[in-house]
């Protein structure tokens, strides 16, 4: 195999990579709000909350992606394949991000907020100096977990025609009949970067607040 | 009382969505000179019409279409999908036009409108270099035979294989080029795809590959796909008239010569394919 084609894999992976790091903090964001909703007080918004979870955990990434693309048109939303890809992953790893953080923030112990509240912390300190980092420290592993997940499920994203490090590997083995070679690099490159995640994460966890050394 | 509410919301999302579709309806050509860009989808996999050669783009319809771009006076941007997306992704407005491109068949014709005709698309089986069990058509009875899922040439080899002592063994693949690597792999004893596509496989991998002549069933044709509708009336048009003054002055001949070391005759329009 030569050069020129590990680096067209090195190119694509490149896409992968930023397709995945954008959908996982867009799905953050998401799932922070969602997270919210699921452990509000009011019904209808906890509901909400639980259709969005079921719909986008339960239906196939591939099926959403292909919804997104080819159904969005209808309602007058004609988005690039790029931003279908996005889209897609972002809602799909929001519903499960949600899902972590709503676990993480209710096994902070009940009484380390009711003794808070005794020593007349207000809500917003008890959210920022307890509630949230234990619950950060709580749900950061499951974190790292879904990065590296998506940045494989990010393979699926073809079917709405962008060209990532899977989809490349495909066209190359076809026109130069080397699949071996190909499959072999692809996936060593994803082994390499999804290696550089759990790495860094690992790092990142450390110096969190609350961490026994 | 819950059900018939829901019930309502479900017809007014419906209502919604028509309205929001009728709103966009608008003459496509005047959308895309407006926008400067022709939208093409096609698949990448389809030798020597569309293909990935160390990583770019290239192949008859990207010549084609250049010149195309050139008369209409836009740039055109390609989306690749993966074949069976390309039809729904059509109607959803995806892209302007299909390259493919695609046999042009009766059901198709119901459905689609098609260009004048690029090239020949009669079928035919590539088998392995040297493989002396197949030396005619009619020997691929009994065989694993690969070709491309939701394609023409998948209809015309299911419609062989009933003539045959023994059927066809048909394997699908959701792209042409997985199906030459397994055939080069040995999983498989032959491809069945229309000849220009098989005869351009043959000839960039000599040792590899073989054309088995000559080719079987009803003579067809390769064109462009668009939308039927009088959105796309005007759009479709213009690339017809592109397309015969590219055949006329002799440009199509030329890109055929290119690309399948041959040119042939096609007729301007086919109004009434064999199948």
């Amino acid at each position: 195999m030569s050069i020129k084609l590990f680096e067209l894999l090195l190119q694509a992976a490149i896409y992968t990579v930023t397709i995945s790091v954008v959908s996982i903090l867009i799905g953050f964001a998401i799932a922070v709000i969602v997270s919210a909703m699921l452990l509000s007080r009011q019904r209808l918004l906890a509901l909400q909350a639980r259709i969005f979870i079921s719909f986008f955990r339960g239906v196939p990434l591939l099926v959403q992606l292909l919804l997104i693309y080819n159904l969005l048109p209808a309602i007058g939303l004609n988005v690039p394949s790029i931003v279908a890809a996005i889209i897609g992953l972002s809602l799909c790893t929001a519903a499960y991000q949600a899902e972590n953080l709503r676990g993480g923030f209710s096994s902070v112990p009940a009484g380390l907020v009711e003794s808070a509240e005794m020593v007349g912390m207000t809500p917003v300190q008890i959210f920022r100096r307890i509630k949230a980092p234990i619950a950060l420290r709580l749900t950061f592993p499951a974190l790292v977990n879904e990065a590296i997940l998506i940045l494989k499920a990010s393979s699926l994203v073809s079917v709405v025609g962008v060209i990532e490090l899977t989809r490349m590997a495909q066209d190359l083995a076809g026109s130069t009949f080397l699949p071996l070679e190909i499959f072999a690099s692809a996936g060593l490159i994803y082994l390499v970067i999804n290696w550089i995640v759990a790495l860094a994460g690992g790092l990142i966890e450390r110096s969190l607040p609350g961490v026994p050394r | 009382m819950k059900a018939h509410s829901l019930l309502k919301g479900l017809v007014g999302a419906a209502f919604l969505i028509g309205a929001a579709v009728s709103a966009h309806a608008a003459d496509t050509l005047a959308t895309v000179k407006a926008a400067g860009t022709l939208k093409v989808g096609t698949e990448t996999a389809f030798a020597p019409f569309d293909y990935i050669d160390a990583g770019e783009h290239t192949g008859l319809n990207v010549d084609l279409f250049a010149e195309i771009g050139k008369e209409l006076g836009v740039k055109i941007e390609w989306v690749a999908l993966p074949w069976d997306g390309v039809f729904p992704a059509l109607e959803a407005g995806k892209f302007d036009v299909v390259a493919g491109p695609a046999t042009i068949t009766k059901k198709r014709l119901e459905r689609y409108r098609f260009t004048p005709p690029i090239a020949e698309a009669t079928i035919a089986i590539l088998k392995k270099a040297g493989d002396a069990t197949i030396s005619k058509p009619e020997d691929i009875a009994g065989k694993k035979i690969g070709v491309g899922k939701a394609t023409a040439q998948l209809d015309q080899l299911k419609e062989f294989s009933e003539t045959l002592p023994t059927k066809v063994d048909v394997r699908e693949y959701p792209a042409f080029t997985e199906s030459y690597a397994d055939l080069a792999a040995g999983r498989i004893a032959g491809v069945a795809n229309s000849l220009p596509n098989i005869a351009f496989v043959a000839s960039q991998r000599k040792g590899t590959f073989e054309v088995v002549l000559p080719p079987f069933g009803k003579k067809s044709y390769f064109g462009f796909i668009g939308l039927k509708d009088a959105d796309h009336a005007p759009l479709m048009d213009a690339i017809d008239a592109a397309m015969l003054k590219i055949k006329a002055d002799g440009r199509m001949a030329e890109l055929q010569k290119k690309w399948f070391g041959a040119s042939f005759d096609t007729p301007d329009a086919v109004k009434d394919p064999a199948f």
